[in-house]
């Protein structure tokens, strides 16, 4: 097990290695990522201080060495905007993000569990058809449509805070997370429960659940233990994957929901040509996605014993 | 007001409306409805103009909630698009003000009187007024701060509108620390010394550059005074300015300048995204968290269908217009034939109404509605759309069928549709090979000013004090291009580089002239030279701005000041 997390890991930073070195040639080689451009003309003193700071009058391989310092050092400069400390603004937009991710994975993974193995259980039945339906809605109907349909209906209603409001306006985080993250958790729910009926049903034909049936095993554990633990692996990969999208920033949805994450700052950092912005964000949601994708290879292995000896 | 602010004008929705100036006349010439019948129609189509000016009084309460955009700086020395000024206009009350309508009063002056030839100006002070840390307020505040805003350090963006005062090329170049040609020896008194004489010079100090401060403002770069100013106006900051978050205003108890504010506070809400901030601001008003919205150009039928039977509907001509600045030196658009030629083939009614469902009038003159008393409607004869008179005129100005002509726009502020079907128009009707580009704002003004520019460029102009002076001379006089050698950039906003001795004759003299009856007189004469007979730059739609507000909670409400904002001097809770 330790051989495979290590060689695991080092593909980790192999990928990581060679993803930032491609934002690094999009961003910085093909133009300088600090001149004016839009509307707003830089001031020549943030531009001289960011070209400093990323090295750009030395030679290549130096401007990317220091670029890669920058970036796992926090150390990412000034903004255009605002002239604030990139850093700063990303310390408030992470956790933000993190809260969101965090709460539609809870969501999505309870809802999408339950569903595919109530469906499992009884296949072709009506519940089976019925969930099979309504997944098939979540999957089929786009983020933003759910987004702005909820945004609409139930913004401003009761415990759900209206957007936009006053600043002025006091919110606690859970009740500004709730309808982003039924955003997000909605396709994702749908998606898993459709992953996990499709699995548990194989599962189920399989000769060991006969074995554990015949043994006299309980029919609750029979699903519980022998059959779940068997068919979540397609689950845990695709969460894995998903929470690693969603921390990257959810861009549509916490833009329709105006909810001060990643993706939000991101989405006004582009409209805006703000790169000291952008640049580490992409760089942050590329490292976020590969440690996740590896942590989900681990967990994986440990899951299924017969990957590790793959 | 420089074109600084594109997006914000450009999103910001223009309609219509024949000339009516009173209220309410809400039916029937709503363009939509009578289009296509080929007739001589009048300019009826478009929305109505709506305002209630009325000002009734009101009692003191109330937090009046709306969203703006982030501004550049609320902080008079930079203070600049109608965001900073709503703020700014707030915190600080100047010598003169400006008036919705245009007009200029006296504000922090008592009166003001100047020698004959308008080089020599004295503002009597009212006495007794302090800012809001209970500094009076002297003629030494005004010197402070007009200097503060015109040192070099400052490289204020607004700095420009000082250029009349003597001193203002020492104080700008960094040789002198000091504006020479202001004297506050006299706490009670200012006077003010000219190097280019102007009798309308007491109009610019309404704008907010010419605020005074107290001595704690300190220069320009003084971060804690920027983020939160203390002034001598109605309201006052309530904890300094949230960046990307919100600004709160109180009111300021002890202003004795003028009126007292009626609302206790006003929560300024910063919307994020230039875009989509107008879309956001009438998200709020709908869901009962602004009081007052901007409306974007696709929802104006539902927003007034819904807020005008309510009275919470405001439409109104203001100061501004939108054109096509011609580079009128250089061939193919180097003579007025040619110049005509294509404004005559330009049908602005059907942009208006295929591009902005008919929310645009098309422009007939240059000078803005909003003056009334120097509007000259059908000035601009060649703003009638006429493709055969075009072709006639083209062909005797040698503007042959196949004949290029460069043509660019800025990208992002929602011009793309309507350049696109000038360019489609002037290739139908004129046979022209349009190069037509998109570029980005910076770009485009950067091309505007080499002496290599050709063509016509898609720009907007908005008023900064109340005078059609500032339409004409910043884009026509001869001075206002910045250089006098070909072969050099324009500095100046007359990029197009139009030059005409007697317009510029005209200008001078109206800029001497002590009488407004005149000066409008003179301006009038001077539109018809450079727009009527030179069409030194082609109209295209006259500015017409939109509001919606919640009527039935808040009064003096139905109109909008100067710049476009809500009159939150006057605003009262009902």
């Amino acid at each position: 097990m330790a051989k495979f997390i290590t060689r695991r890991l080092a593909h980790a930073v192999l990928v990581i290695i060679a993803a930032t070195f491609l934002i690094y040639l999009g961003l910085f080689t093909l133009g300088d990522p600090f001149a004016s451009s839009g509307e707003k003309t830089v001031p020549p003193e943030i531009q001289e201080a960011l070209r400093a700071k990323f090295g750009m009058d030395q030679p290549f391989f130096m401007q990317y060495l220091t670029y890669l310092q920058n970036m796992f050092t926090f150390d990412f400069g000034i903004d255009f905007e605002q002239r604030r400390d990139v850093a700063d603004m990303l310390a408030t937009a992470v956790p933000a993000t993190a809260r969101l991710a965090l709460f539609a994975i809870i969501i999505e993974v309870i809802i999408g569990l339950t569903a595919g193995i109530i469906a499992a259980v009884a296949p072709y039945t009506f519940r089976d058809v019925f969930i099979t339906i309504i997944t098939t809605l979540g999957i089929g109907i786009p983020v933003f449509v759910i987004g702005i349909g909820l945004r609409a209906w139930l913004s401003g209603e009761w415990i759900f805070p209206a957007v936009p409001r006053s600043f002025t306006v006091e919110t606690p985080w859970w009740q500004e997370i709730i309808l982003p993250a039924l955003t997000l958790a909605i396709l994702d729910a749908a998606f898993i429960a459709r992953l996990m009926r499709g699995s548990m049903l194989e599962v189920l034909r399989a000769d060991f659940i006969r074995t554990a049936r015949a043994k006299g095993i309980s029919e609750r554990k029979v699903i519980g233990k022998h059959a779940f633990r068997n068919s979540i692996i397609p689950v845990v990969t695709y969460t894995g994957v998903s929470l690693g999208v969603l921390l990257g920033g959810a861009l549509i949805t916490e833009r329709i929901f105006e909810y001060q994450g990643l993706g939000y700052l991101l989405v006004r950092a582009i409209s805006q040509h703000n790169n000291p912005v952008i640049v580490p964000i992409v760089v942050f949601a590329v490292v976020v996605f590969v440690l996740l994708s590896t942590l989900v290879d681990i967990l994986y292995a440990y899951l299924d014993p017969r990957i590790r000896l793959h | 007001m420089r074109t600084k602010s594109v997006l914000l004008r450009a999103a910001a929705g223009l309609a219509v409306s024949s000339l009516v100036l009173t209220a309410c006349s809400q039916q029937s010439n709503t363009g939509t409805d009578n289009s296509g019948d080929g007739d001589d129609k009048p300019t009826a189509f478009g929305y109505p103009e709506v305002e209630n000016t009325e000002i009734t009084e009101g009692k003191p309460g109330g937090t009046f909630r709306l969203g703006i955009v982030e501004p550049t700086a609320i902080d008079p020395y930079n203070a600049q698009e109608s965001e900073g000024m709503l703020v700014t206009e707030s915190l600080f009350t100047g010598l003169a003000h400006t008036n919705p309508d245009g007009t200029t009063e006296p504000a922090a002056a008592e009166n003001w009187e100047t020698n004959d030839d308008c080089s020599e100006w004295t503002f009597n002070l009212k006495t007794g007024n302090k800012f809001h840390n209970g500094e009076e307020v002297t003629s030494a505040s005004f010197k402070r701060g007009w200097e503060r805003t015109t040192a070099k350090a400052a490289a204020s963006d607004v700095a420009y509108h000082f250029d009349q005062i003597e001193g203002y090329d020492a104080i700008q170049g960094g040789s002198a620390t000091t504006l020479s040609g202001v004297d506050a020896s006299d706490p009670k008194v200012l006077k003010v010394k000219l190097s280019q004489p102007s009798c309308e010079f007491y109009m610019r100090t309404a704008h907010t550059a010419m605020s005074p401060v107290p001595t704690v403002a300190g220069a320009a770069d003084n971060q804690a005074y920027n983020d939160l100013p203390i002034g001598n106006g109605p309201f006052m900051m309530d904890g300094p300015w949230q960046h990307d978050a919100g600004i709160k205003l109180k009111r300021y108890e002890d202003y004795t300048t003028g009126d007292k504010a009626y609302l206790d506070a006003v929560e300024l809400t910063i919307l994020v995204g230039d875009e989509t901030a107008q879309q956001k601001e009438l998200d709020g008003l709908n869901n009962g968290q602004f009081d007052w919205a901007r409306v974007p150009p696709n929802q104006l039928k539902t927003t007034r269908d819904k807020y005008e039977p309510q009275d919470g509907w405001i439409s109104k001509k203001t100061f501004g217009i939108d054109y096509l600045q011609v580079a009128v030196t250089k061939a193919p658009m180097d003579s007025a034939d040619a110049r005509k030629a294509v404004s005559m083939a330009i049908d602005r009614a059907t942009i208006s109404e295929g591009v902005f469902d008919s929310s645009r009038a098309p422009a007939t003159s240059w000078v803005p509605g909003g003056y009334k008393d120097a509007y000259q409607p059908g000035v601009c004869d060649a703003c009638e759309y006429n493709p055969e008179e075009a072709k006639k005129l083209a062909e005797k100005a040698g503007l042959k069928p196949g004949t290029e002509i460069n043509f660019q726009f800025n990208t992002g502020g929602g011009h793309e549709e309507w350049t696109a079907a000038v360019k489609q128009q002037l290739e139908k009707n004129l046979g022209l090979k349009v190069n037509y580009s998109g570029v980005e704002f910076s770009d485009m003004l950067e091309n505007q000013k080499q002496p290599t520019s050709t063509g016509i460029y898609r720009l907007s102009w908005g008023g900064d004090y109340g005078t059609p002076g500032n339409f004409l001379q910043p884009l026509f006089a001869t001075s206002a291009i910045g250089t006098s050698d070909p072969n050099a950039p324009a500095t100046g906003d007359n990029r197009g580089r139009y030059s005409n001795p007697e317009f510029d004759k005209l200008i001078e003299e109206a800029a001497a002239s002590k009488d407004e009856a005149e000066r409008n007189e003179l301006y009038k004469k001077a539109e018809k030279i450079a727009i009527g007979d030179d069409l030194a730059n082609i109209p295209m739609f006259e500015r017409q701005q939109f509001r919606a507000y919640d009527s039935s909670k808040w009064g003096n409400a139905g109109f909008m000041d100067f710049h476009e904002n809500p009159p939150l001097d006057v605003i009262f809770q009902k």
